[in-house]
């Protein structure tokens, strides 16, 4: 039911247009090389220059949005109160919104990395000399990659990336408890990812703000285990905050 | 004494320090219409959503069917509602489709009864439709719907009446006073004293936040007003008689309530016997518009008066408002 909701809000279908259009224009747009000096020489670099230029701002922000979405419009409709009036608990109620939350970012993710690698169609999908962007070797790479090992990393890329989007999402659903609309709950999400970003200015803080770990996904396999840790131990504070306060609330 | 469907015990609301509701106490029975009225802001809304498990006291308890509705959500399933007006819905299903919902969320009704209180609200030709494109008298309505699908033992209503028509006003009351008249308890807020008046059993006047008067409107519709030679002979006379439950004089009247209707045939013989000139017997119209502005007015000294849209419109004359 939950799942059928999201589909239906503005916000989602938003952003799935923007997820679409972004690869298709970025893949062929003449700065490409004057931005990030790179040629493209594979479709599967397509999936890398799309999450590089939208990891950091355009997703976490569609991302927030459309989790405030999620409940905001239940409480700007009143059906909020209507369904809260029938024998379901509020935790429970909540938990099936954190489900939803919780697994739309690897939904957007699979959009835009599947939109990203067809994008880059022109480009070939056969081995090629360089790298994917998103592994160890970076888009040069290390000679020849398969086209099996370029699909493997671009999968593996858009997996963390949409893990590390997780927090971003359950933030954004806990400040919309907070403020009760999806207007506060998104602009409070994002106003916190600026703050954690300016606070890169205390190295020993560095390694475990959230938005440090937005670039997980470029990381190798062996790194990830502090990542995965840290990430999930946000969502877990963030989810628990929100079901705390949500059993509270005034409606 | 039957035990209470909803119970109310010194509730009070704070929002910071301001107090939305202070030391609220009432009942409502099963079958009893019970009408909360006040002018805007009095906390008539505050109290139905505390009552409904949707706002949290500050001090005091709720109880619904015997139990706490925050820590015994189950209960909820014996519970109908309309907290918002107008009543809200998916926009995007059709009136069937969020009945349908509302079963789910209740645990399961058929079919057959989603078709039932459709029609029952005359819903029946606009239940395929989409919510989004309904009129405010038919979100209502559906409401409304919602409200009865399970078959409630307690109905909590905030403002059913809002943007409805005088047909589907009248249908919803017919609805409220068959569901009262089945054991259902209902609980509702409003600005229509006239339908208070036409069939709720008691009235809680509301004024920033305190329970400043509770009438019993049964013992109202009972009252009969007798105009008589020497009325505090008369009432003395009457109160002596077995089916006389209370007498009182009234300026030149005598207003009483007979303990069956059919006793107050027997008034005008009882005083002509006893020497007394009956110049005129008729019941005693309540006149809760009076009343409410009266008890309004009296609380609100300095202002003279009550600033609420009812108690703005023109009084009709007294019709011998006011208790005995």
């Amino acid at each position: 039911m939950e799942a059928g909701k999201v589909a239906r809000l503005g916000s989602v279908r938003f952003s799935l247009i923007l997820l679409i259009l972004f690869p298709l224009l970025w893949a062929y747009a003449p700065g490409i090389y004057k931005v990030y000096g790179l040629y493209l020489v594979s479709a599967y670099q397509v999936p890398a220059l799309s999450l590089l230029s939208s990891m950091q701002f355009l997703l976490p922000l569609l991302v927030a949005i459309s989790a405030a979405e999620l409940l905001g419009i239940e409480i700007a409709n009143g059906t909020l109160q209507t369904v809260l009036l029938r024998p379901v608990s509020r935790s429970q109620w909540l938990l099936s919104k954190l489900m939803v939350v919780t697994l739309y970012p690897f939904v957007i993710l699979a959009v835009f990395g599947l939109v990203s690698l067809l994008a880059g169609a022109p480009y070939g999908y056969g081995s090629f000399v360089g790298g994917t962007g998103l592994g160890q070797s970076g888009l040069l790479g290390q000679g020849t990659m398969s086209a099996g090992q370029a699909f493997g990393e671009v999968a593996r890329a858009y997996l963390v990336a949409g893990y590390s989007l997780v927090p971003v999402a359950l933030l954004a659903l806990l400040f919309t408890v907070v403020f009760m609309n999806a207007a506060g709950g998104a602009l409070a999400t994002l106003s916190v990812l600026i703050f954690m970003k300016l606070l890169v200015v205390f190295p020993a803080l560095d390694p475990y703000l959230l938005t440090t770990q937005l670039n997980a996904y470029a990381k190798p396999v062996g790194n990830l285990g502090w990542v995965v840790a840290l990430i999930a131990l946000y969502a877990a504070a963030f989810a628990a905050a929100a079901v705390v306060l949500f059993e509270r609330k005034d409606f | 004494m039957p035990t209470p469907s909803i119970e109310v015990d010194r509730l009070t609301k704070r929002y910071g320090h301001r107090p939305v509701v202070q030391n609220l106490s009432f009942t409502v029975n099963p079958g009893e219409v019970y009408a909360l009225v006040g002018p805007n802001g009095a906390g008539k809304t505050t109290v139905i959503r505390l009552v409904a498990g949707l706002a949290f006291p500050s001090e005091g308890t709720v109880r619904m069917l015997g139990v706490d509705p925050h820590h015994e959500p189950g209960v909820r399933r014996r519970l109908g509602a309309v907290v918002e007006a107008p009543a809200a819905f998916y926009p995007y299903l059709s009136g069937r489709g969020n009945l349908r919902l509302h079963g789910r969320l209740a645990g399961g009704v058929p079919e057959q009864r989603i078709q039932e209180v459709l029609d029952m609200m005359e819903l029946g030709n606009a239940a395929e439709r989409r919510v989004g494109v309904y009129s405010l008298g038919m979100r209502q309505r559906l409401g409304v719907a919602a409200a009865m699908l399970m078959r409630p033992e307690v109905l909590i209503l905030d403002e059913p009446a809002s943007g409805m028509d005088p047909l589907s006003l009248h249908l919803v009351h017919a609805v409220l006073r068959d569901a009262a008249a089945g054991g259902t308890a209902v609980l509702l807020s409003t600005h229509h004293l006239d339908e208070v008046v036409a069939y709720c059993t008691r009235v809680a006047i509301l004024e920033e936040g305190r329970l400043i008067d509770e009438v019993n409107l049964l013992d109202r519709r009972e009252r009969y007003r007798v105009v008589v030679e020497e009325p505090h002979r008369a009432r003395a006379l009457l109160e002596t008689q077995p089916w006389v439950r209370h007498a009182a004089v009234r300026g030149p009247d005598v207003v009483f309530i007979p303990s069956e209707a059919e006793a107050v045939g027997r008034v005008t013989g009882l005083l002509a016997e006893a020497g007394l000139r009956v110049f005129e017997l008729t019941r005693d119209i309540f006149d809760l518009r009076g009343y409410y502005r009266e008890r309004i007015a009296s609380e609100r000294p300095t202002h003279g008066g009550a600033t609420d849209r009812i108690a703005d419109e023109p009084v009709p004359p007294a019709q011998g408002g006011g208790a005995p």
